[in-house]
């Protein structure tokens, strides 16, 4: 009876180890299905290509992302003998229904500081979808620079305003020099009219009349130039007024930017570099333990294949 | 039965155990200055594999530096037998050849065979691009007494035999070794196989076979376009041009020399 009990006991415990083992490896299969999908060897994919003039910002392992979602990623960057480079992708097959033949790669930043990503511009609806092995059109999306380029093209007209403004100002033909050769030339006219008022007062009232007819062609002159001068001082001040404007509403738009940056970026960059060396720390933690250090070479050093061919053709 | 299962059991513990330990073993690690050798030495690898001969050369002195400083003797070789191949690519021969004689006289350190054996034939390609053919042929010799079995230069000691036999004109031995080359390098090396076809094309040339040379070319031309190697893509040109001469479509010829012409090393 006791014997009995004794197998029963044994029977159960071996029934738990067994329970204990199975549990055990289906964590480990778990385990490896969950690093299967992360490296992305479950997912069927589709191998496209774009050729760009040059490999600047393309690296493998880039993001490759679809209307803000990422479809695929960068497999290979290589060199072409015609001197142009080759980009392969690789991109996720439920998804290449999306993208047809006529779609563009361009490369952009998802922000002011950051990672890289080639992003698919959709084509039209009705052209057939990309295949394996299709070429699509690459180019580039505007970075720092092209912005630069851009508010400086902004800013042209109104500094050529300014410039215009001043060439009038300074010309001697024009409208606000104009109207001082006018005035000068008014004092002049006064000067001569007050002396030739004196003379009346010693020459008597005879020529009383033909004073009074200066005095109102003067008076005229007078009239015509401050109505010159009204004019023309109305429309300068509006387009001075204009160009201002112009000028205060980009500068503040600058300082606005400048401003919004200035607070962000320095911690934006050091919480860059902090993540950037974590996850450099980490790579390197991942490297040197199982099952991943059996994935990753290290750097050895080797021999430059020799060429065994020497041209015919005297050196 | 339930003995037998228990022991099964408990083997089948063990071996799970023994299978993590293995797993968890790792490689021993190599010092920092040894890392920093191998990183300089990789970075040049890329530099040189992109066609960027400068910068090659600025990392593979890095890394001559450190090997010699910790004497890293098997670094030390590599280095400086990458040091006088650069040397070569960007034209400085007489860099090259001094490199070369520093390993090949270098009587402190010892090093593998493997290394005198690419140093020699590294030196009597470079003796032989200069028209000294009895040298040249010297220096394969030693080359190939340092080449044991499993040699890697094995090929290119053999294509070299071929372009001696060739400055030699002796298409024959041209042939026989060019052959012996071409069918040991055509599924392990592309850039010796279009090298071995190129001299076999070169000694049917000589012995007025010139359908046989044309084709050859060609091959050596797929070939050479698949490496995306441009002053080899300029020999195949030159020598199937030489080929149509040969056949008289002289009109060929003149298309193949200025596709040739054409071709700007870089």
């Amino acid at each position: 009876m006791k014997l009995n009990n004794y197998n029963q006991r044994l029977l159960n415990m071996e029934q738990r180890t067994k329970r204990f083992m199975l549990g055990a490896l289906g964590a480990m299969l778990l385990v490896l299905l969950l690093i299967a999908i992360k490296q992305d060897y479950l997912v069927r994919s589709t191998a496209i290509y774009f050729f760009a003039p040059n490999a600047q910002g393309l690296n493998t392992g880039m993001a490759v992302k679809f209307i803000g979602f990422k479809v695929g990623s960068v497999k290979e960057v290589s060199m072409q003998p015609n001197a142009t480079v080759r980009v392969k992708l690789s991109l996720d097959d439920e998804y290449v229904h999306l993208i047809g033949q006529d779609a563009k790669a361009r490369l952009i930043k998802e922000a002011l500081v950051g990672e890289s990503v080639v992003e698919i511009i959709p084509g039209s609806q009705q052209v057939h979808q990309v295949t394996q092995n299709s070429v699509l059109q690459f180019e580039r999306g505007q970075d720092a620079g092209s912005i630069a380029e851009s508010m400086a093209a902004q800013l042209q007209p109104i500094l050529s305003d300014i410039r215009q403004i001043t060439s009038s100002i300074n010309n001697p033909n024009g409208d606000i020099q104009q109207s001082l050769k006018n005035l000068n030339q008014l004092t002049g006219d006064l000067r001569e009219t007050v002396k030739q008022f004196t003379l009346l007062g010693t020459s008597g009232n005879e020529k009383l009349e033909s004073v009074h007819g200066k005095l109102d062609k003067a008076l005229d002159s007078v009239n015509a130039n401050l109505e010159v001068m009204d004019k023309a001082i109305p429309k300068l001040l509006d387009r001075a007024d204009a160009t201002l404007e112009n000028v205060q509403t980009a500068t503040s738009d600058i300082k606005q930017m400048a401003a919004d940056s200035a607070g962000e970026l320095p911690a934006f960059i050091h919480n860059s570099n902090a993540l950037v060396q974590d996850s450099q720390d980490m790579l390197e933690g991942a490297k040197q333990s199982w099952p991943f250090n059996g994935w990753f070479s290290k750097p050895e050093a080797q021999v430059l294949p020799v060429d065994g061919y020497v041209s015919p053709e005297k050196p | 039965m339930m003995i037998s299962s228990r022991l099964s059991l408990f083997m089948g513990l063990l071996a799970c155990i023994l299978f993590l330990t293995a797993c968890g073993q790792t490689a021993p690690k190599r010092n920092a200055r040894l890392e920093l050798a191998a990183e300089h030495g990789q970075s040049a690898q890329r530099a040189y594999d992109r066609g960027d001969f400068h910068t090659a050369l600025k990392q593979y002195e890095m890394a001559l530096q450190i090997d010699v400083a910790v004497e890293n003797v098997s670094g030390i070789a590599i280095d400086t037998l990458n040091l006088a191949r650069v040397n070569q690519l960007l034209g400085k021969p007489e860099v090259a050849n001094a490199y070369l004689d520093k390993l090949l006289q270098d009587s402190a350190l010892e090093y593998e065979d493997i290394y005198l054996a690419t140093a020699a034939a590294q030196k009597s390609l470079l003796l032989l691009q200069h028209g000294a053919v009895k040298e040249a042929r010297l220096w394969l010799e030693k080359a190939s007494e340092w080449c044991k079995e499993k040699c890697a230069i094995a090929i290119v000691i053999d294509n070299t035999r071929a372009a001696i036999a060739l400055r030699e004109k002796d298409a024959e031995q041209a042939l026989h070794w060019g052959t012996k080359a071409a069918s040991a390098s055509r599924d392990s090396s592309p850039l010796e196989y279009a090298n071995a076809l190129r001299h076999m094309g070169e000694a049917k040339l000589m012995l007025g076979e010139f359908s046989a040379a044309l084709h050859l070319a060609e091959e050596a031309l797929v070939v050479d376009k698949l490496q995306g190697l441009p002053e080899k893509i300029r020999q195949d040109l030159l020598l199937a041009a030489s080929a149509h001469d040969g056949l008289g479509n002289f009109e060929q010829s003149a298309r193949f020399r200025e596709r040739a012409s054409r071709i700007i090393g870089r």
